[in-house]
């Protein structure tokens, strides 16, 4: 175990803490921002640390094929290989490979495919990602898991839970570097509440360092997401941090933060930048629009970020899906808003507003029906 | 031939402080948007709208100091999605990009997309490949855009021309470069520094006779070569 996890406030379900990494203190719940080849697209590490980020994402699937996890461990870790001096996570790389490969297969073994380098077929096994995530050094490692997406049904379910529990044996068995690195692992068993006890109950056993919610924001309807959500972290230890992989938006953030969860990660807020959208409280802001090519406001009023204090909607407007500028400029904007939903979730609930919070951030969201669409 | 040494307007002072042995001088350059004088020979930053395309702006700082202080604007790139009603309603090009101590210097070409179309160009425009398409631009026009970004430094609408046009071609490029300098001078708002446009292409008589007519209207001097 390398880390400590102190709650520091509550309101019903949801908690404020102090979740401390090898690399940095940080305070939850929090935001994760994605970068997936050893960077967060359009901004610098410099820009990340500005704007308030405390942990970002690693895809070990990008960096195994680019530069190789070799390579990363020989120039002394991905910390060092991107300079990012605070925390990182790595995730198994089992999910894309999944998603982004045709012809994936699913063995006892582990995670069959073609390579995309040179066609050859490949195995990923949890022994492998794990060695892998062991070179790229990061804070929290996660560990490979059977992934099946919710619109799924039937024994398929079932047969990925428990496979999840097998691999999750094999993933500890091979960690060389527990003092250094926490695993986490991930509950899946699709929409069943009596599959996901199993495997909550099961991890629970391995007494690991923290635990992630997985197979969700996949396309599944919003009560049966909340749902999940709200039986697993009902079931996981109080005293360990809990992930919600792939979350999302922010109205879900606020809602799984209610229900006592932790972290959260999704390319969201700099995909939908690249798009030409900012995030902003009365919900998504499509700059794209020809409305916004006179409009002298900033995107965001409220907002203290560089790109607010700085620029208007019309000039963001000239810029995106034009110039790479406007990606650079959104892209910036909306990780700072995630940011500080991150920073407000934490202080409001350290500082007993935590309703009020939540009541003022259902107000302005005008917008609510766009925010409930899938993550994807 | 003017051999004076130092310019001022109301945005920019310039004055060479040494000479080499041939025709080579350094100079310092004061503007006064910038905290500290730049030293000539300079290198602008090109831009795209007006912001580097390389670095944001918040970073700009980091880029040697004052050297990175003078950026290249083409108002030509505002064409395509942004109005100079709008432009002139945020303030101009400080307001606008928020990049108050820097110094812009408005070119209408820039050296990748908005490049002279000297076969378009008539005694009315200058032609100029936009991402707008071709467009005509007329020194009203330009000058209306001048305005409205309110640059420190600007250079005059130019009918420039490649070296391999004839000689006829050539001269009525500089015929039309000295009418067009003279109807911007006529429409310059107050507070930017007017460069005249020299062209001529490789005929030294043109240059000179070109650089002769700019420099009786006590301008500063931009020189386009091919």
């Amino acid at each position: 175990m390398a880390l400590r996890f102190e709650v520091l406030g509550r309101f019903n379900r949801a908690r404020a803490a102090h979740l401390t990494l090898p690399h940095f203190v940080c305070e939850t719940p929090l935001f994760m921002p994605v970068g997936t080849q050893g960077t967060i697209k359009g901004l610098t590490t410099n820009q990340l640390e500005e704007i308030g980020c405390q942990i970002i994402l690693g895809n070990t699937y990008h960096l195994a094929l680019r530069p190789t996890s070799e390579l990363i461990d020989e120039l002394g870790g991905l910390h060092k290989f991107m300079n990012w001096p605070r925390a990182m996570l790595t995730d198994s790389g089992g999910f894309q490979m999944v998603s982004l490969l045709h012809l994936a297969d699913i063995t006892e073994k582990g995670v069959t495919f073609q390579s995309p380098v040179d066609g050859k077929p490949m195995l990923l096994t949890p022994e492998e990602s794990i060695q892998i995530q062991n070179r790229i050094g990061a804070d929290i490692i996660m560990a490979l898991d059977d992934v099946v997406r919710t619109i799924i049904t039937g024994p398929r379910i079932e047969e990925a839970m428990y496979r999840t529990l097998r691999w999750i044996d094999r993933c500890i068995a091979a960690h060389k570097r527990p003092h250094e690195q926490n695993l986490f692992g991930i509950v899946q068993g699709g929409l069943d509440p009596v599959l996901r006890d199993i495997c909550v109950r099961g991890l629970v056993d391995r007494n690991l360092p923290g635990y992630a919610i997985g197979g969700l924001a996949g396309g599944e309807d919003k009560d049966s997401f909340w749902r999940v959500v709200a039986q697993c972290t009902a079931a996981l230890p109080e005293d360990k941090p809990r992930y919600v992989m792939g979350v999302g938006y922010p109205l879900d953030i606020v809602v799984c933060s209610a229900l006592g969860a932790d972290m959260y990660d999704c390319v969201y807020p700099t995909r939908t930048a690249r798009f030409g959208t900012a995030l902003v409280p009365e919900g998504l802001l499509k700059l794209k629009n020809r409305a916004m090519s006179d409009d002298t406001r900033p995107i965001d009023p409220a907002c203290a970020c560089m790109v607010c204090k700085n620029y208007t909607r019309a000039y963001i407007h000239s810029l995106v899906t034009k110039d790479a500028m406007g990606s650079q400029l959104l892209s910036y904007h909306n990780l700072y808003y995630m940011m500080q939903l991150s920073r407000n979730l934490h202080s409001s609930i350290v500082q007993g507003r935590f309703p009020e919070f939540v009541c003022n951030f259902l107000q302005k969201m005008v917008c609510i029906s766009l925010s409930l669409s899938s993550c994807h | 031939m003017s051999s004076s040494n130092s310019i001022h307007s109301s945005a920019m002072k310039f004055a060479v402080k040494a000479w080499s042995n041939g025709r080579a001088r350094a100079g310092v350059l004061h503007l006064d948007c910038c905290p500290t004088p730049i030293d000539t020979p300079s290198l602008l930053l090109s831009t795209r709208k007006g912001l580097p395309l390389f670095i944001s702006p918040d970073l700009l700082p980091s880029l040697p100091s004052p050297d990175s202080h003078l950026l290249h604007v083409s108002p030509l790139h505002f064409l395509e999605g942004l109005s100079m009603t709008t432009i002139s309603k945020i303030g101009g090009l400080h307001q606008m990009l928020g990049l108050h101590e820097y110094g812009f210097a408005a070119v209408p070409r820039d050296s990748i997309q908005c490049l002279p179309e000297a076969n378009s160009t008539n005694k009315v425009g200058a032609s100029f490949e936009t991402p707008c398409g071709r467009l005509l631009i007329k020194p009203a026009e330009y000058m209306e855009m001048i305005s409205s970004l309110r640059p420190e430094l600007w250079a005059t609408l130019a009918d420039e021309v490649p070296a391999w046009v004839s000689d006829k071609r050539n001269k009525t490029s500089v015929d039309r470069t000295i009418k067009w300098l003279d109807e911007c001078i006529a429409l310059s708002p107050t507070g930017g520094a007017v460069f005249g446009a020299i062209v001529g292409g490789s005929s030294l008589e043109e240059r000179q006779r070109c650089a002769q007519e700019v420099a009786r209207r006590n301008v500063s001097v931009l020189e386009y070569h091919d």
